[in-house]
């Protein structure tokens, strides 16, 4: 049943974008993609839940449920950052991100079976896990806002402005408000998580995880210090907020 | 009962002879009810714009109304013999179709413009609120605004600006959003500028500077917009805070380098900047759009995207014609 509802999710996210680049290839803004994706949230929560219930804990015990958990994050960030800033056209980016993440879930060997429950478990454990995968799904946001900027950008400096595309994107100043918010929202929720990773009982073996968990914030904090203190162009800010997801999802894969 | 039109337009009469029957805004309800009561017909609508002047009425026999309507506007204007070329005469299905191209802008000077669906809507509801309105008008009118909508929703003929200005201006909201927290500055205080930083504090621009080689010609412009005079010499300890550059001096070498920007990029913690060179020869220097957040748009860019926005637009004719055809034959208007 979990399976279903995490193949259904990924099904109409592929939808939801599909219909999102029609729209916008035929110039008009698609309204429906918060639609499409408001119901890829539901199936989400119910995959979540099910798979928590059957944890008896958070669901990040396996890679599978913490790419689901990831895509929720970044389903979730999409419908409250979307429509107040005006940029649905963000789920059209965002659809393609969650499909990518939840195809790779429904992967033979990245979901387990029979999920059991999580002996032992621990409350500075699962703040870790909950708030870390959270941060990634702001992060995601954000590198998917960089990478509609870096669209919008380079139509503006070669003046392309005929396509759906084009005119379907929002401003460039509010793409960046939208972006830096993400990553100081990522950021921050990075840092509660660095701080219950440190207060959970580890062994020695845990010693890379945290070593990469450190790195990651440490070069999402200069990030963010280098934008507020001397400023970044708009074309830096989105190749380094792109790049660094890209970078520490890398990085995480391995350690 | 018939439907006419008497009108005259743009295409089909000089100012001098539109001025002459324009009707203010304010008067177009006690207009149509005079009318009603002068010529002795059923309905009456006037529309006055800048454009146009015409009047929609109901009358039992077309050619009769006609007469009487020449015969009031002579009355009023003492000009209508020597007009009469100027005058165009509608009826039945030919009326209510001219309605819909002039409410859907296929009418306009701008082709597509929007403003004239506003216009016409106030100009029947002054008709309406003066009971000159009965059936066959109100239907007409009501249908004649539908099909508007449709022909603007269905079909593209008021995408893109078509003059340099407000392509100027689309972009200007395109990299900046909302125009309310923008700074701008003026470099020559010519007439283009004078126009485009209009349309900028029209859509909302915070702030203007106006720069200008005599600094008198610069306050002259700079109290006209409700901004600030800077001296030739100090533009650029004001690129720092702005966010649109419009440049359109008379100088015959370029007068912004990249030099200049980049000495304000750090103080600008590198905000996006725009530049719109309107000048002839060029103001900007073109290696100023090599820097990243720097967006560089010359007249000539300005002015093909706005040629190409018309021509989109000259494009989407036939389409919008062939709506109107099939929503009148739907319709069925009574008094067509």
């Amino acid at each position: 049943m979990d399976r279903w509802l995490l193949i259904s999710a990924t099904l109409l996210a592929v939808f939801g974008g599909a219909w999102g680049m029609v729209s916008v290839h035929r110039g008009n803004r698609s309204r429906w993609t918060v639609v499409w994706m408001s119901a890829v949230l539901v199936c989400q929560i119910a995959f979540l839940s099910l798979r928590g219930e059957q944890r008896a804990a958070c669901p990040l015990a396996d890679r599978g449920e913490i790419l689901a958990f990831l895509s929720w994050s970044l389903t979730l960030f999409y419908l409250l950052v979307g429509p107040a800033y005006r940029i649905s056209l963000l789920g059209v980016f965002t659809a393609p991100v969650v499909v990518v993440f939840q195809s790779i879930a429904l992967l033979p060997g990245m979901l387990e079976w029979n999920p059991q429950e999580v002996a032992g478990g621990n409350p500075w454990h699962e703040t870790h896990s909950a708030t870390s995968v959270l941060a990634y799904g702001a992060l995601a946001l954000a590198a998917v806002a960089g990478v509609m900027f870096l669209v919008l950008d380079r139509q503006l400096k070669e003046h392309h402005l005929k396509s759906g595309l084009f005119r379907n994107l929002p401003p460039v100043r509010e793409l960046l408000v939208s972006l830096e918010r993400l990553l100081w929202l990522g950021g921050g929720l990075l840092t509660v998580g660095i701080v219950a990773g440190f207060l959970m009982p580890h062994d020695r073996s845990a010693l890379g995880h945290l070593i990469a968990a450190l790195a990651v914030w440490t070069g999402y904090a200069v990030l963010l210090a280098v934008k507020s203190v001397r400023g970044l162009t708009g074309r830096r800010l989105s190749l380094l907020a792109v790049g660094m997801f890209v970078l520490s999802l890398g990085v995480f894969a391995f350690v | 009962m018939e439907l006419i039109c008497l009108g005259l337009n743009h295409k089909t009469a000089p100012v001098e002879v539109r001025e002459r029957f324009a009707v203010g805004a304010p008067k177009l309800g006690e207009s149509a009810r005079e009318l009603i009561a002068t010529t002795g017909v059923a309905e009456g609508v006037v529309i006055s714009t800048c454009n146009r002047t015409e009047f929609y009425l109901v009358a039992p026999e077309a050619q009769d109304a006609f007469n009487r309507l020449e015969h009031h506007l002579a009355e009023k204007t003492a000009l209508l013999g020597s007009a009469a070329p100027h005058f165009y005469r509608m009826e039945k299905s030919q009326a209510a179709r001219h309605l819909c191209r002039v409410v859907s802008g296929l009418d306009s000077m701008m082709l597509g413009e929007t403003e004239i669906f506003g216009q016409v809507k106030q100009a029947y509801q002054a008709a309406l609120d003066a009971g000159a309105t009965s059936n066959v008008l109100n239907r007409v009118f009501q249908r004649a605004f539908g099909v508007g909508k449709k022909v603007r929703t269905e079909t593209s003929i008021q995408e893109g600006s078509t003059s340099v200005g407000n392509v100027a201006v689309d972009l200007a909201e395109k990299i900046f959003g909302h125009l309310k927290h923008s700074e701008v500055m003026i470099l020559g205080a010519g007439e283009m500028s004078r126009i485009t930083a209009q349309s900028l504090v029209s859509r909302g621009a915070r702030s203007i500077f106006v720069s200008n080689r005599s600094f008198d010609r610069a306050e002259e412009l700079a109290t006209e917009m409700g901004g600030s005079a800077v001296r030739f010499d100090d533009w650029q300890s004001v690129l720092e805070r702005v966010d649109i550059v419009i440049s359109s001096t008379g100088s015959p070498h370029a007068i912004v380098h990249r030099a200049d920007v980049e000495k304000a990029r750090r103080a600008r913690k590198y905000r996006p900047l725009f530049f719109i060179d309107i000048a002839v020869p060029r103001d900007i220097d073109p290696a100023v759009g090599e820097i990243e957040e720097v967006y560089l748009y010359d007249i000539d860019t300005l002015e093909q995207l706005a040629e190409e926005a018309r021509s989109r637009r000259q494009k989407q004719i036939e389409e919008c014609e062939r709506i109107i055809d099939a929503e009148l034959e739907k319709l069925n208007l009574p008094g067509t």
